[in-house]
């Protein structure tokens, strides 16, 4: 399913960072030369409450603003968002574009008879991991959850180079005004401490985004089969 | 120096209007208070002389001694909203601004933090004139949030205790049991404490005046204004009648306004301890110059 | 209030043309707020006045730790819409140049004192970052209110995307101050399409600023008592008579929709005009404005791909309006399409008004309450010109 855009669209929980995933995919592929721009949906911003972004990404420049509604890609943070109805668009796959990719994080499979007749009919792949056991495992942090999410997909459609995500990662998370190389020593002790921290919280993103970069190779986009269900 | 520039060169001054030329050369810009002031009005020509005010208005009358109070008139503007007063304040030969409906203390707000940044060494004096409803009720927040704020110009409600140019509604300020218009069986609340609103809200100097007297209404007017210069927001609470809409003869206008002094406008004057401190200090040093300019003139009697 | 305790930075101050259109440029990756406040902190604004209202905060926070680091003199939260509008009315009086920016309700809120802005000759630069005003409320990016400011006699220019709002923003000072303009500049752009949204923007050196505001160069000099003509002249004459007051009222108002049509000029000097036109040859045009225009571009773009003969227009000054760029561009055209993020229309009304054939305009593809315009409802349009069967399932 390669394209010159994809249309992306991201369904989790208020504070699952799902913006934070928007943004860093937006700042890979701005590192990687290509074009993105997001948006961010916010409801009232509760823990717990819908939270829907938005990611176009594109070899080309990108004119169109706004919410997708008619996505190439959608990605599920939360199990709930399908079987609980906690989400803006229902159902989750309201809008997709033929031969499309769907995500869901989840510990078991969350497709429902007339879910898998619509999906097929519309040629779709959905791949289902639970991406929070992944991030309880590897960073041991629920936190990670979005990063994982972001992996696998970067994994499957390959936009962007690890490098180009490690950028982008670091940006988010250190800031463009941290510079890793000199500098530092004149961070005065309680900004230092407050860096170390967040260079080994980097450094385990890194880890989960590695992991599920691994685990995307086993899927075969073109291989015409609807459900791909990931032992983490 | 604004004098400077109101002043025409002696070749110009035959092609201005008259009224200009007189102004720059009898009015009270650049004088003293002792020069030009409330003591010696009708011996130099005010800035205000013409207004459209009922015959026997107070308000006009208030709005006469407020100009002639003037500490600095040449580096005063003024703001106000619609309303009778500002049909005077308007043809008054200082700067006014008139702005929509009861936003007079939003717009002195930008105005005075917009001087300080420009004239960061001089004194330009911002003062609002509105009416109660202006004041307190259709611009209420807008008074209230500059005094919160503690911007630094002088307030001064004009309190006729009704909408006069609107043809006589009841206002909050109207006394309770009134019967206006609007309030055909009676006014059902009490009238607003606005000094206790002021006080409450961060005003360092309040006044509240029935102007009978000229002297202590023109020095309320000048330390109202002095004070804000240097320390906070000040008001002036002034009971300005409506002999129209409350029916008072016009030659039972000043008596009205006697019989005032002891109902619903008391003399009330509130400062904090920086006003006060303000206010010794400036009166102290025109005290101290007053006597060295009499003891200098005993000397020349002498002499 | 001490002067003396603010941060002061060191700029080149440089003219408008050299800022807008020489000035050297870098790219930035970053939100519409982030722009709009960038702009804001090389206009040399004196005092910015902020009143939180979503989205439209984004920009003042920014706005205030522009003020912060010392690129603007004053600035304060004022108590809520009307206040802040009266607020800059009265700096303006002084001479100082002044910005706010507010969304929806907060724009109706203040627009008393908005529309009274021209005729008081205030040249502030107001940003407007769109939302939903009509019941039931929203915070979504519906335009609907530029339909009530763009009778106010204030210019409102429409930005497309991240480097409009730079751009816009940063000209809407220029303009505003020009002597044969002196009334207020809106700056349009949607909420959270574009305020909360990242692109590409090239910027100005942040170290370079606009000239600073110039008092004295006005038609109606700042009320300071420090420039000539003194105002000592004691007439109030508006209360003379009602004839006074009708004409009075009259040639006034008149002068500020001369100082709005005047703006032009400016508006190609410094925006490269009010319109844009792609492929004017076309049978079929897509006109729009604002986040509309970008969806209409991306329209324009498939229908290229399919050979389609298809044209855009994005519409940059919502006034003054481009009646006659307008009609030139369009004297051929077969069908209008107008996009629209509102419900009535209001570009739709008046681009039908700037033709002789209004007949050939397609009201819509209108989308309201803030949702997104999906390119694929402005594709179903083209097709249904052209006389091309689809069935685009939407």
């Amino acid at each position: 399913m390669e394209k010159k855009r994809y249309n992306m669209r991201v369904s989790g929980l208020g504070g699952q960072g799902v913006v934070t995933t928007a943004h860093i995919l937006g700042s890979a592929m701005d590192n990687a030369g290509k074009y993105a721009s997001l948006v961010p949906f916010f409801g009232s911003e509760k823990r717990m409450a819908p939270v829907e972004a938005y990611v176009r990404a594109s070899t080309d420049p990108i004119y169109e603003v706004g919410e997708v509604v008619y996505p190439d890609i959608i990605m599920i943070y939360h199990p709930q968002v399908i079987t609980h109805g906690k989400s803006y668009t229902m159902p989750f796959y309201m809008g997709l574009k033929p031969n499309s990719l769907v995500i869901i994080n989840t510990d078991r499979d969350v497709l429902e008879p007339e879910d898998i007749r619509v999906l097929t009919e519309l040629k779709a792949t959905v791949v289902q991991f639970d991406a929070t056991e992944l991030a309880l495992k590897i960073a041991g942090t629920e936190l990670a959850t979005n990063m994982a999410m972001m992996g696998m997909l970067l994994g499957l459609i390959k936009l962007v180079s690890m490098e180009n995500i490690e950028h982008a990662v670091k940006e988010r998370f250190l800031g463009t005004s941290f510079v890793t190389s000199g500098g530092t020593a004149a961070l005065d002790s309680a900004i230092e401490k407050k860096f170390k921290k967040k260079e080994k919280l980097l450094s385990k993103n890194m880890e989960v985004i590695s992991k599920t970069f691994e685990m995307a190779d086993s899927v075969d986009l073109n291989s015409g089969k609807l459900v791909f269900q990931l032992a983490v | 120096m604004s004098l400077k520039y109101m002043t025409p060169t002696e070749q110009f001054k035959k092609y201005l209007p008259k009224d200009y030329v007189e102004l720059v050369d009898y009015g009270p810009f650049g004088k003293s208070q002792d020069e030009a002031g409330v003591n010696n009005i009708g011996q130099f020509k005010e800035v205000l002389e013409e207004h459209p005010m009922c015959s026997g208005c107070l308000m006009a009358y208030f709005i006469r001694v407020f100009f002639a109070a003037l500490p600095n008139p040449e580096d005063t503007v003024t703001l106000g909203t619609a309303g009778c007063g500002r049909l005077a304040i308007s043809q008054a030969a200082v700067p006014f601004i008139y702005g929509n409906y009861g936003d007079q203390n939003a717009m002195a707000s930008g105005l005075s933090r917009a001087f300080r940044l420009r004239f960061p060494d001089k004194k330009k004096d911002v003062v609002t004139l509105a009416g109660d409803g202006g004041t307190m009720d259709i611009g209420f927040s807008m008074t209230m949030h500059s005094w919160i704020r503690g911007e630094k110009f002088t307030t001064i409600m004009l309190d006729n205790e009704v909408y006069g140019n609107t043809g006589g509604q009841e206002s909050g300020m109207s006394p309770q049991g009134a019967i206006l218009k609007m309030a055909p069986e009676g006014k059902k609340f009490e009238k607003m404490p606005a000094t206790e609103l002021a006080k409450t809200a961060g005003c360092v100097y309040v006044v509240r005046i029935s102007p009978t007297n000229i002297k202590k209404t023109a020095k309320s007017i000048k330390r109202a204004i002095l004070v804000a210069r240097e320390v906070g927001p000040t008001f002036i609470h002034v009971y300005t009648s409506c002999n129209i809409e409350y029916s008072i003869p016009t030659e039972e206008v000043f008596k009205d306004a006697k019989d005032q002094e002891k109902d619903r406008f008391s003399f009330e004057e509130y400062m904090t301890d920086e006003a006060r401190e303000v206010i010794e200090r400036i009166e102290g040093e025109e005290k101290k110059a007053k006597k060295a300019k009499k003891g200098a003139r005993k000397e020349e009697v002498v002499s | 209030m001490s002067q003396n305790a603010r941060p002061k930075l060191e700029k080149k101050i440089v003219d408008a043309g050299y800022l807008l259109k020489e000035a050297p440029r870098t790219q930035q990756f970053i939100t519409g707020a982030q722009a709009m406040a960038e702009a804001v902190k090389r206009a040399n604004v004196d005092m910015a006045i902020a009143y939180p209202i979503t989205p439209q905060s984004e920009v003042m926070h920014l706005v205030g730790d522009i003020y912060a680091q010392g690129h603007i003199k004053e600035y304060y939260r004022a108590e809520e819409e009307l206040g802040t509008m009266s607020a800059i009315a009265g700096a303006a009086r002084a001479g100082v140049r002044m910005f706010t920016a507010t969304s929806g309700p907060g724009l109706l809120r203040g627009l008393e004192a908005i529309a009274s802005w021209p005729g008081h000759r205030i040249p502030a630069v107001l940003g407007v970052l769109t939302r939903v005003v009509n019941a039931p409320l929203s915070i979504q990016p519906d335009n609907i209110e530029i339909a009530y400011l763009m009778h106010c006699g204030a210019l409102v220019l429409h930005a497309e995307n991240q480097q409009d709002t730079f751009d816009m923003t940063l000209a809407a000072f220029a303009i505003a101050e020009k002597v044969d303009v002196y009334i207020p500049v809106a700056v349009a752009t949607e909420g959270f399409f574009v305020t909360h949204a990242k692109g590409y923007v090239n910027t100005t050196p942040e170290d370079m600023a606009l000239t600073p505001i110039d008092p004295t160069a006005a038609p109606v000099p700042a009320m300071d008592n420090e420039t000539p003509p003194a105002r000592i002249q004691r007439d109030a004459p508006v209360q003379k008579s009602n004839f006074m007051s009708y004409l009075i009222h009259a040639v006034w108002q008149q002068e500020i929709w001369d100082s709005n049509k005047r703006s032009m000029k400016y508006i190609y000097e410094y925006l490269g005009g009010p319109i844009e036109v792609q492929d004017p040859e076309a049978d079929v045009f897509v006109v729009a404005s604002g986040c509309a225009a970008a969806q209409a571009r991306e329209a324009h773009r498939y229908a290229q791909e399919e050979g389609l003969s298809v044209g855009f227009i994005k519409v940059r000054s919502i006034r003054p309006f481009p009646v006659d760029e307008i009609r030139e561009a369009v004297k051929n055209a077969k069908k209008l399409i107008v996009p629209e993020h509102n419900i009535i229309g209001w570009l739709c009304k008046e681009v039908k008004a700037s033709i002789p054939n209004s007949g050939i305009v397609v009201e819509g593809p209108r989308v309201y309450g803030g949702m997104t315009l999906p390119v694929e409802l402005i594709m179903a349009e083209i097709y249904n010109a052209l006389g091309i069967e689809h069935n685009m399932k939407l």
